[in-house]
């Protein structure tokens, strides 16, 4: 059992306890707190993945500026919301046995794929992983990064328009 | 002057015209409205007079056709026809229209509705006179329609009154079923000859190309026809009933023209009739069972119009008798009766008219003494008994007399015992209405203050009285000059080709013996209502069942209520059941099915876009079963 | 000996599932926003995964990643935003009640 392995466990047992929990607490606040938890043990499999740039990332966005965006949604909406328990149960059930049949398929579908051997990966190279994202998002991805940044833009200018009170209300 | 005839078309326009203006403007013109009514009626009686009169010098009877409808080879015309028979049918519709109108202008004079009556009564004039105008059946079935309806919105006329709504709805089922029976003859009748117009039915019949049971089922059907509109047994149940309708209608409608529309139509179509001799039966026989049935019921009525409406039952069976007995003097007979007794029954209903307006009540022993307050209404309703009953000189001695005579020559004993003991019964009930009505004393405080009606209402009664006194010249034995009219034409001729006439019988002791037997059943009312030299009850009382089986009608509305309709309801509401839910179910079931697949498709449509994403996540797994089993993936290695 | 690339993959499945799970049955317009950015996670993951340890490991996956968390981001301001004018509107932020083109 090697550390990174124990280090495996620990995230990957946080990342699905968060969005199990996510899936059953019952109010709003919470789930979002837990989902939250989530996103930071996935940038920490990012980092097991020698994603560092990615994780920070996904630090930044997801576990920052996603989830307090989630929660002013909630805040500006109805603050303390509850999901009612025995709600739609039915479909609750269809839409499980529908999820788990999907799990089934995927699950046996991964573990009958060839995969190549995590060991002869090749090592990182000298490199640092900001460095090569540098590189390659201003070289060979640059159009894309530029329309990127155009779209945000303009989710930016669509959201103060959408969220904006109406005049004359 | 000949040329007067060529504007017969005129006479019924002259109330369509009223009618349509009375439906555009009569709610602008109010009082107006009977003016106009009036006017209309006015000049088409004057026209109707003079053509009348032109026929009557001889003039040649008119025809004029002009193409309707072309069906191949078979055209289908429509036009008008004077002869000797529809121009003295228009003579009498026009003068008893004229005089109805002008009555009812101060009869209906506190009815809100006065330009609807008079809308519904100029309709009615012009359908009637359209129908004797009429050159073929298929016209004449129009004309027969839609006096039926006239006749159907006018008993129905007081309609917050349910009475008058049930017996309208009475009136328009029961001559329906005989409408029936004519509309199967005008079929068969076209199917036959190939054609509407009379003169070419008559044609066919004479030359023999139909076979005689054709022609005798065509007859007896048209024979269906005019006993639902004539009121023959059995179909007479709804003109009693009918006269819940105002008076002055009664008088129009149910006594003057629309019911002698049954006779009117058998002499139309009189040669049919006389290639048959089995029709001839059956027709005299029906109309002389009904003269004296409806006479038997006459005796115990109470209600002074019902009492009229089955002594109009009974004439018109007179009539009936008089056209099956065949022969020329047959036909003129019902024909002349026809003829005076539109004027003495509609003198008799507008004379009871007054009398119910004066006093308030339709029941004879509320009445009493009225002579005395109203000397011109008892003496114009004298006059109009006395015709009824067949005293000389009253029109009615004449045309019954014909009609005696004409039995007598058929040499029909049956007959004739029926026709004599219907003249006494005539005369008893009659003089039993009038002594109840007129004589004795004063029952009640409206009568006591009854006073005769204003010169609008007494001056149609008096022309009346002196037409019935008078109607009766026209045609004297040793004067037939309505005889001779009438058998001046074409249908004259065919009686004359079909039974070379039997030298008429003439027995002066007959007449004698139809005048004291009228005059014995005169008396006999007299004793009875008057002196009371015997009580009213020496039959009823030993024989009640006897009395109420006059009274009720014989029960024949109980045995149709029994006998056929609660037996039809019951069926029908088998029908009924049966098409409710067997034939109800199927659509129902479609209907639900339909409904059913569209609410499923509906609740598909549902706008929640969570299921939309369950159905694709559906699709998806399906997807991955079909591409984990037929692709190439395969699990286990 | 390192982490085999398939326990990636279950921990994104599971992720995944959970995710769908979530946007399909919660009511709060809000949290099957959340439950989305979880399935997007979940790709995320698996992208990076393969960057290390697909048959071409290179670093595409990680440019790719980011250009969906960046799609996600303004994704969830404008989901946000219009959540917002919808609850001004109809004072409701659940999915159920959102069925206006519907009635």
């Amino acid at each position: 059992m090697s550390g990174q392995f124990v280090a495996f466990f620990i995230l990957s047992l946080l990342t699905i306890g968060g969005a199990v929990f996510m899936i059953s607490f019952t109010r709003v606040v919470h789930m979002v707190v837990s989902l939250g938890i989530t996103f930071l043990c996935i940038a920490g499999l990012f980092v097991m993945l020698d994603a560092e740039f990615v994780a920070v990332s996904q630090v930044l966005v997801y576990s920052g500026a996603i989830s307090i965006l989630m929660l002013f949604g909630i805040m500006l909406t109805k603050k303390d919301d509850v999901e009612p328990k025995a709600h739609r149960n039915k479909r609750k059930l269809i839409s499980f046995l529908l999820v788990a049949a999907l799990f089934v398929f995927v699950f046996l579908g991964i573990q009958a794929s060839p995969w190549p051997n995590p060991e002869a990966a090749p090592q990182p190279v000298e490199q640092s992983n900001p460095k090569q994202i540098g590189l390659a998002v201003f070289t060979r991805y640059v159009i894309p990064f530029e329309l990127v940044s155009l779209l945000l833009l303009v989710a930016l200018v669509g959201a103060i328009l959408m969220a904006k009170k109406e005049d004359g209300k | 002057m000949d040329t007067i005839l060529h504007y017969a078309w005129l006479i019924p326009l002259f109330p369509l015209f009223a009618f349509i203006v009375l439906v555009s403007f009569g709610r602008q013109l109010r009082g107006g409205a009977s003016s106009v009514g009036i006017l209309a009626a006015a000049l088409s009686c004057v026209l109707a007079l003079v053509i009348g009169w032109q026929s009557y010098q001889g003039a040649a009877s008119e025809k004029v056709l002009v193409e309707w409808m072309n069906i191949r080879d078979t055209v289908i015309r429509v036009g008008y026809e004077i002869n000797s028979l529809n121009a003295m049918m228009l003579v009498i519709i026009s003068v008893v229209s004229l005089l109805v109108q002008i009555y009812s202008k101060e009869y209906m004079r506190d009815d809100e509705r006065v330009p609807v009556y008079y809308q519904y009564l100029s309709l009615f004039a012009f359908s009637m006179m359209a129908l004797v105008l009429s050159p073929n059946l298929l016209q004449l079935y129009i004309f027969w329609e839609l006096v039926g309806v006239c006749s159907f919105l006018l008993i129905g006329y007081h309609f917050s009154k349910p009475k008058a709504m049930l017996a309208a709805k009475k009136a328009f089922i029961v001559t329906r079923i005989g409408d029936v029976g004519l509309l199967i003859a005008i079929i068969l009748l076209f199917w036959w000859t190939g054609s509407f117009e009379y003169s070419e039915i008559f044609k066919t019949v004479a030359l023999g190309k139909m076979e005689p049971w054709m022609t005798t089922l065509t007859a007896v059907l048209i024979f269906v026809g005019a006993v639902g509109k004539s009121g023959q047994f059995p179909l007479h149940t709804w003109l009693p009933d009918a006269m819940e309708g105002p008076t002055p209608v009664s008088a129009l409608i149910h006594a003057a023209t629309m019911v002698a529309a049954g006779v009117y139509l058998v002499a139309a179509t009189y040669p049919l009739f006389l290639d048959s001799q089995t029709a001839l039966d059956i027709v005299a026989y029906t109309g002389g069972f009904t003269a004296i049935f409806a006479a038997l019921i006459g005796l115990t009525q109470t209600d002074i119009k019902r009492v009229l409406a089955y002594s109009t039952i009974s004439q018109l069976g007179y009539m009936m008798l008089a056209l099956g007995v065949a022969g020329a003097i047959g036909y003129t007979a019902g024909v002349f009766h026809l003829f005076t007794h539109a004027f003495f029954k509609a003198l008799l209903f507008l004379a009871a008219g007054s009398v119910i307006h004066a006093v308030h009540t339709q029941d004879l022993f509320q009445m009493g003494g009225l002579l005395k307050k109203m000397p011109v209404t008892g003496i114009a309703f004298l006059i109009g008994c006395l015709a009824i009953a067949g005293i000389p000189p009253f029109s009615g001695y004449w045309s019954k007399e014909e009609i005696i005579s004409a039995v007598y020559s058929a040499q029909r004993a049956d007959l004739l015992w029926i026709a004599v003991i219907t003249v006494f019964l005539t005369s008893f009930y009659m003089f039993r209405l009038f002594f109840l009505t007129f004589t004795g004393k004063a029952v009640s405080q409206a009568i006591s203050r009854a006073k005769d009606p204003s010169a609008v209402m007494r001056i149609p009664l008096l022309v009346l009285a002196v037409l019935a006194v008078l109607s009766g010249f026209l045609n004297m034995p040793f004067a037939p000059l309505l005889e001779n009219w009438q058998l001046a034409g074409d249908v004259g001729e065919s009686i004359h080709f079909a039974m070379p006439e039997a030298a008429e019988l003439h027995a002066p002791w007959l007449s004698v013996v139809s005048v004291l037997v009228s005059l014995a059943g005169i008396v006999l009312a007299y004793l009875i209502y008057v002196k009371k030299a015997i009580a009213a009850t020496w039959i009823a009382r030993p024989l009640p069942w006897l009395y109420r089986l006059s009274n009720r009608a014989f029960y024949l509305d109980e045995i149709y209520r029994y006998g056929l309709a609660v037996p039809l309801r019951g069926i029908g509401m088998l029908l009924d059941l049966f098409d409710h839910y067997l034939i109800g179910g199927l659509v129902q079931l479609a209907v639900k099915l339909a409904n059913g697949l569209g609410g499923l498709h509906a609740r598909l449509q549902s706008g929640q876009m969570q299921t939309y994403g369950l159905i694709v996540l559906l699709g998806i797994v399906l997807l991955l079963i079909g591409i984990t089993t037929q692709g190439g993936v395969s699990f286990g290695q | 000996m390192t982490v085999p690339v398939t326990s990636y993959l279950l921990v994104a499945l599971i992720l995944f599932c959970v995710g769908l799970y979530g946007a399909l049955t919660k009511r709060n317009a809000v949290i099957v926003l959340l439950s989305i950015e979880l399935m997007l996670n979940a790709v995320n993951l698996n992208l990076i995964a393969f960057a290390k340890f697909g048959l071409h490991p290179a670093i595409t996956g990680q440019i790719f990643s980011l250009f969906t968390m960046t799609v996600a981001a303004a994704e969830v301001a404008v989901g946000i935003a219009v959540l917002i004018a919808l609850y001004r509107n109809r004072e409701t932020v659940n999915v159920d009640e959102m069925d206006t083109m519907k009635r």
